[in-house]
């Protein structure tokens, strides 16, 4: 298994099948990439408005769901005035 | 005719031939596309050469009814999942 | 078996990954699984502009099962290789 080892403990961004975006601490995973997320946000993205964060808290996400996880970099994140950022959500997965 | 004799005995036989080939695939979301083939494996994934993709693309929501547009792209060296192919056809011998 | 080797040789190679939600990622190939789960680094989304929701993702994870495409670098791939291999792999079923 390509391993999650290395994303524990690091903020990092949930890609999730129906095209939502979950940001949070990578708390644990498992064999079947279930992941708990500590302190997350799903962040929703409108063409009308910026993007809204909604808090979460403590989150368990099905491995099934999750399409990508990718590390976040706190420097840059930052640096992203959210409410400025008009987008589409990502599309969901059409097998 | 024997089949055997053609050394097509099941259906990757058919693909199994067609190796270092042209061949045309059809795909999952209105794709189709042709490439040289230089690997698969069982679950129909593809590694194919010098391929052309195309989409077809079915706006139903144009005043003049439903319209339908095709996008073609080219791609250098592509592995293509299995779970997308609904069928791929040898080259045509004429 | 087959695919995932070729996947193993083409590792530090600039690759693009077409997902199935037509987000297309580039970045190098880090590491791959038995499920062609796939490790990228140094990632970029190729349209930035119309999906933001990556800019700050320096390295991600994608799930095999996800992936439509990946584009390889061709000079990296040694076709006749690719075909002798797939002609011994087609000839002992062993474990697909």
């Amino acid at each position: 298994m390509s391993s999650l080892q290395g994303y524990v403990d690091k903020r990092v961004l949930l890609v999730l099948q129906d095209g939502r975006s979950i940001v949070g601490i990578m708390a644990g995973y498992d064999q079947k990439s279930n992941v708990v997320l500590s302190d997350s946000k799903e962040r929703v993205y409108s063409m009308e408005e910026g993007v809204e964060e909604v808090p979460l808290g403590l989150y368990l996400v099905k491995g099934d769901m999750i399409i990508l996880i990718g590390e976040i970099d706190e420097n840059i994140d930052q640096a992203v005035d959210l409410s400025t950022i008009h987008a589409e959500p990502l599309p969901p997965i059409r097998h | 005719m024997d089949p055997s004799s053609s050394g097509i005995q099941e259906p990757f036989d058919l693909i199994r031939l067609s190796l270092s080939e042209r061949v045309f695939v059809k795909l999952r979301g209105d794709r189709e596309m042709t490439g040289i083939l230089h690997a698969y494996d069982g679950h129909m994934n593809l590694i194919m050469s010098d391929v052309e993709e195309t989409i077809t693309i079915v706006d139903t929501e144009s005043p003049e009814g439903s319209n339908v547009s095709v996008a073609k792209r080219k791609m250098d060296m592509l592995f293509v999942r299995g779970d997308g192919v609904i069928l791929v056809s040898p080259p045509s011998r004429s | 078996m087959l695919i995932f080797s070729v996947f193993k040789t083409l590792t530090d190679q600039q690759v693009i990954v077409e997902l199935k939600n037509d987000l297309s990622i580039t970045g190098v190939l880090k590491s791959v699984d038995q499920f062609l789960n796939i490790r990228l680094d140094n990632i970029k989304v190729l349209d930035e502009a119309r999906h933001p929701h990556m800019m700050a993702v320096k390295n991600c994870f994608i799930r095999g099962s996800v992936v439509r495409y990946v584009q390889l670098p061709a000079e990296h791939v040694d076709t006749q290789l690719l075909e002798d291999a797939t002609r011994r792999e087609a000839q002992n079923p062993n474990k697909r």
